[in-house]
């Protein structure tokens, strides 16, 4: 494995890890984009990374911060901060911190899955969808030029078991925001109270093209279930989304907006791909061979 | 062998010395390209199954030269033989559930008929899908209890003739970890417990005539460089206990093939 030589890719922000990994003094080894990298816990909350060459030896030292119930690093000079989610500070949330999951494929699938609502009805029958009511109504996207974000609003779709606080179905509004190629988050109805939303986030850690580490925090306002239930919800959810994720062919995403065929429910991967291609990566694409 | 099937085995193999000497990079083109060689394969028919074990309401991966395929089949009617791979989102067809005749994708339950055509997608329940969204279906026939497909586009080959026999019952699917040049020289070699008469009606078929009565065909289905399935089916033998001595003895077929020290490649 060699790191890649993606400029664009090596310029963004990679979650690799959570805070209370290790116990204080101890480190972790893992990989990032195709390189090595050791994260080692210097204080209570405070971590330092540095890449390792072939014989393990630590090179140079990588920037490193403690968010959202991830340590996220960068391999270059990262061409933008990482997002803002002001609902991680709201006293009344419970922050969870799902651990992460591996999965063999491109980072963009995992985005496009977490995007997507129409297989609900199919990956996640009767708990984030039915299959009596597939139809995924008209949203918004718009890409938010200032923050370099997209966004997709007026999302909504009936769920027979939202959450873990769920007692029966509804009609869940979603609002999603890609903000990197690596990272995605959506905000939907609370349960029992449809003025807050919960947020959840999916930072994807890169280790090569079709080999990734997923995680999940989420900032939920649900003061009644258990962080154990919360957990096993939202890992039940995601292994049922790695069958598909890891059988997609090709595993590399098709920036090619010919190679596969989208619908009007598309319409969020369709400005992902658009955005993706013009943001010039190639990491993780179909398109690499050309580059 | 299909001498296009035989360039994308060996484009195989190199992307799979690529992938072990570590230049994943240059595995993965070689993988595509091999992928692409065999979607460019000559007219002939390649057998994929046996017509037994497919049954219906089912959907199961098969490999043919690297490629994958979906061979499912509806509530009835004969099998079908499509490429792995929904044109939505590349989910692998394989995984696909049957509903009324046709075959649904797993991921967003996207509905194919028989011929391949997308009849139904239900994120929009009112539209009805372009004719131009199919499925790839390849050319299927059913013969001697086994399933052949065709994966080139000209489809003018037919299905290898094997005169004279019309009550041929399925034995076994073997899947031997050889080439398919190598499977067909242990097939050639191997000792029947009778004086063997054999015949290669087509590149990757075998018969093997045994006395008066007993008739034995081998189809050879190359799956990868090194792996390949042989499809079975015998006539004249219907005894029960006969039956199962056979099936040891393909059995130790395959045991002589693996164990053989001739190349393994």
């Amino acid at each position: 494995m060699t790191v890649t030589t993606d400029a664009v890719a090596l310029g963004e922000w990679v979650a690799c890890g959570w805070p209370g990994k290790v116990p204080v003094g101890g480190h972790w080894d893992t990989v990032i984009l195709g390189q090595q990298v050791r994260a080692t816990r210097t204080a209570a909350d405070s971590y330092e990374v540095f890449t390792l060459d072939r014989t393990g030896t630590p090179g140079r030292q990588l920037p490193v911060q403690s968010r959202y119930c991830c340590i996220f690093t960068t391999l270059s000079e990262p061409k933008r901060p990482l997002p803002e989610i002001s609902e991680f500070a709201e006293p009344d949330r419970r922050l969870v911190n799902s651990g992460c999951v591996g999965v063999n494929t491109s980072p963009y699938r995992l985005i496009e899955n977490f995007l997507d609502m129409a297989h609900f009805p199919f990956v996640h029958t009767d708990i984030l969808g039915a299959e009596e009511q597939t139809e995924v109504a008209s949203y918004k996207v718009e890409h938010r030029k200032e923050v370099d974000e997209i966004w997709a609003t007026d999302c909504q779709f009936f769920q027979p078991a939202a959450s873990k606080a769920a007692t029966g179905g509804q009609m869940t509004k979603y609002v999603y925001r890609i903000m990197s190629p690596f990272s995605i988050m959506l905000y939907k109805t609370v349960h029992g109270d449809p003025g807050r939303n919960d947020a959840i986030c999916l930072f994807i850690q890169p280790r090569d093209e079709t080999d990734c580490l997923a995680y999940m925090p989420m900032a939920l306002v649900d003061a009644v279930s258990t962080t154990e239930s919360m957990i096993d919800f939202q890992q039940t959810i995601f292994l049922q989304d790695r069958v598909i994720l890891e059988n997609q062919r090709p595993a590399l995403m098709p920036l090619d907006l010919t190679a596969e065929i989208p619908t009007k429910a598309d319409v969020g991967s369709v400005t992902f791909r658009r955005w993706l291609k013009q943001s010039g990566i190639w990491f993780g694409t179909s398109e690499k061979a050309a580059a | 062998m299909d001498r296009s099937l035989f360039r994308a085995n060996a484009r195989l193999e190199k992307a799979r010395l690529a992938v072990v000497l570590g230049d994943v990079e240059a595995g993965r083109r070689e993988m595509q390209q091999s992928q692409h060689d065999a979607a460019g394969a000559r007219d002939c028919w390649i057998a994929v199954g046996l017509d037994a074990q497919i049954r219906p309401q089912s959907s199961h991966p098969v490999i043919v030269a690297g490629r994958e395929l979906a061979l499912w089949r509806g509530e009835t009617g004969p099998a079908k033989v499509w490429d792995d791979q929904c044109p939505h989102r590349g989910m692998r067809l394989s995984f696909g559930f049957v509903r009324d005749g046709t075959l649904r994708c797993l991921y967003h339950g996207w509905g194919y008929g028989e011929d391949g055509r997308c009849v139904s997608i239900p994120a929009h329940p009112e539209l009805a899908p372009p004719k131009t969204i199919c499925a790839g279906a390849h050319a299927v026939a059913t013969k001697y209890g086994i399933i052949w497909s065709n994966l080139s586009a000209a489809r003018a080959a037919t299905v290898p003739e094997i005169p004279a026999v019309t009550d041929w019952r399925p034995v076994r699917s073997l899947y031997i970890h050889r080439s398919a040049a190598v499977v067909l020289a242990g097939i050639a070699a191997f000792d029947y417990g009778a004086p063997a008469e054999p015949a290669t009606p087509a590149a990757d078929v075998y018969v093997v005539t045994l006395g008066a009565q007993t008739q034995l065909l081998l189809a050879l289905q190359p799956v990868e460089a090194n792996k390949t399935g042989v499809h079975i089916a015998s006539s004249g033998v219907d005894a029960t206990a006969d039956r199962l001595a056979l099936v040891r003895q393909m059995h130790s077929l395959r045991d002589a093939i693996e164990a053989g020290t001739g190349p393994s490649r």
